[in-house]
């Protein structure tokens, strides 16, 4: 999973409290880096799409990146690679994802976040 | 059956078990779906919910699109793929609201075993999208121009599966009904609600969250596209 994909996930438990399951809290976190093509245009349009708060808070958590906390009006091609660099170089191999709102734990294994519930918890 | 349950032994469990050889044959994209995607925004984000090998999820490389199946296998495929993907349940999806410019939903809806559940799979579709932003939906069609005729909507769909090279000795045959004497496949039957026309229009302006802008027929399938509101 890639730093770009925690930005969009949220619980989806049953009676979960929906002011406080968004974002997942990331934990045991085993990081890797992958290449990913650098494209400038690609980038700016899809930095108004993130939470922006969200993505510094779990860069820097994570100790990948220490973004500016208020986005820059004026956006240099250092600034845009590294929004690249985090966002979608970024993957986490291995973690558990826990929500802040009902403890709920969603596990990230070989890199894939398996976010099925049981039948009793949709 | 329970929908839940039928969807259970006839959609989650076979697609596991033939996840290899469904997706040895999924590799050509459908024009509808290419054409879709080839058209978007460069930097649209994206989810492809049902993805099943992720066999779309490459097509157009200037926007980024998110992968997700029930299946832990196929999802397994999309991965090894280096495509972005996770496992989830299109009834209840792990996704913000809004926070999708497109969602496309390839042949997954017709899976779903009652109307509540496809309306409700649907209103998972648009409440992550966008105010704006659109999903487009692939199902097939009762109304089938292929050898296929069926005489009811709800039906098993037979997956023939060659034994000697998708299941050597000693694997699971969990699901497959016996096959004949000396026969060199297995047999799943996996459940399908065939749509007929107008009833994926129908649903989709049910939700009440979207408003139809292009819907037909193609390859045996319905399809829309619809536009959040
Ligand atoms: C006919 S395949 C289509 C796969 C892919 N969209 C394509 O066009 O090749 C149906 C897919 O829907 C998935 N599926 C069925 N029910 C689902 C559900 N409730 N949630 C998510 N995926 C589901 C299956 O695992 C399978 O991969
Ligand atoms: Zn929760």
């Amino acid at each position: 999973m890639r730093l770009i994909t925690h930005n969009m996930l949220q619980c989806h438990a049953k009676g979960c409290d929906p002011s406080q399951s968004y974002p997942l809290e990331l934990k045991e976190v085993q990081l890797e880096s992958l290449d990913a093509e650098y494209s400038e245009d690609f980038i700016r349009r899809l930095i108004p799409k993130l939470d922006w708060n969200v993505l510094v808070h779990t860069a820097f958590a994570l100790g990948v990146a220490e973004l500016p906390k208020e986005l820059p009006d004026v956006q240099d091609e250092a600034f845009l690679r590294k929004v690249h660099q985090v966002a979608l170089e970024t993957r986490v191999k291995e973690a558990q994802m826990v929500c802040n709102g009902c403890g709920h734990v969603y596990p990230i294994k070989d890199g894939v976040p398996n976010m099925l519930l049981q039948d009793n918890e949709v | 059956m329970q929908p839940n349950h039928l969807e259970t032994t006839h959609v989650h469990e076979v697609y596991n078990l033939i996840a290899d050889h469904f997706s040895a044959t999924r590799y050509k994209p459908w024009p509808v779906v290419d054409s879709f995607l080839r058209e978007l925004e460069k930097g649209s984000l994206g989810a492809d919910v049902g993805c099943g090998n992720g066999k779309y999820l490459g097509v157009n490389k200037e926007v980024f699109t998110v992968g997700s199946d029930r299946s832990d296998k196929l999802i397994e495929i999309v991965q090894k793929r280096g495509f972005e993907a996770m496992v989830c349940d299109n009834l209840s999806l792990p996704y913000r609201d809004a926070c999708f410019d497109f969602v496309i939903s390839i042949a997954v809806i017709h899976h779903m075993s009652s109307p509540e559940r496809r309306l409700e799979a649907l209103k998972e579709l648009l409440r992550i999208t966008r105010t704006g932003g659109r999903i487009l939906v692939f199902v097939w069609a009762f109304e089938q121009e292929g050898k296929r005729k069926y005489q009811e909507q709800d039906v098993f769909v037979p997956w023939k599966m060659p034994k000697k090279i998708y299941c050597p000795e000693g694997q699971p045959t969990k699901g497959s009904t016996p096959t004949e004497e000396g026969s060199q496949d297995i047999v799943y039957q996996r459940y399908y609600h065939l749509f007929v026309k107008g009833e994926l229009d129908e649903l989709i302006t049910r939700t009440g969250m979207a408003t139809i802008e292009t819907s037909g027929y193609d390859r045996d399938n319905w399809y829309c596209v619809a536009r959040k509101t």
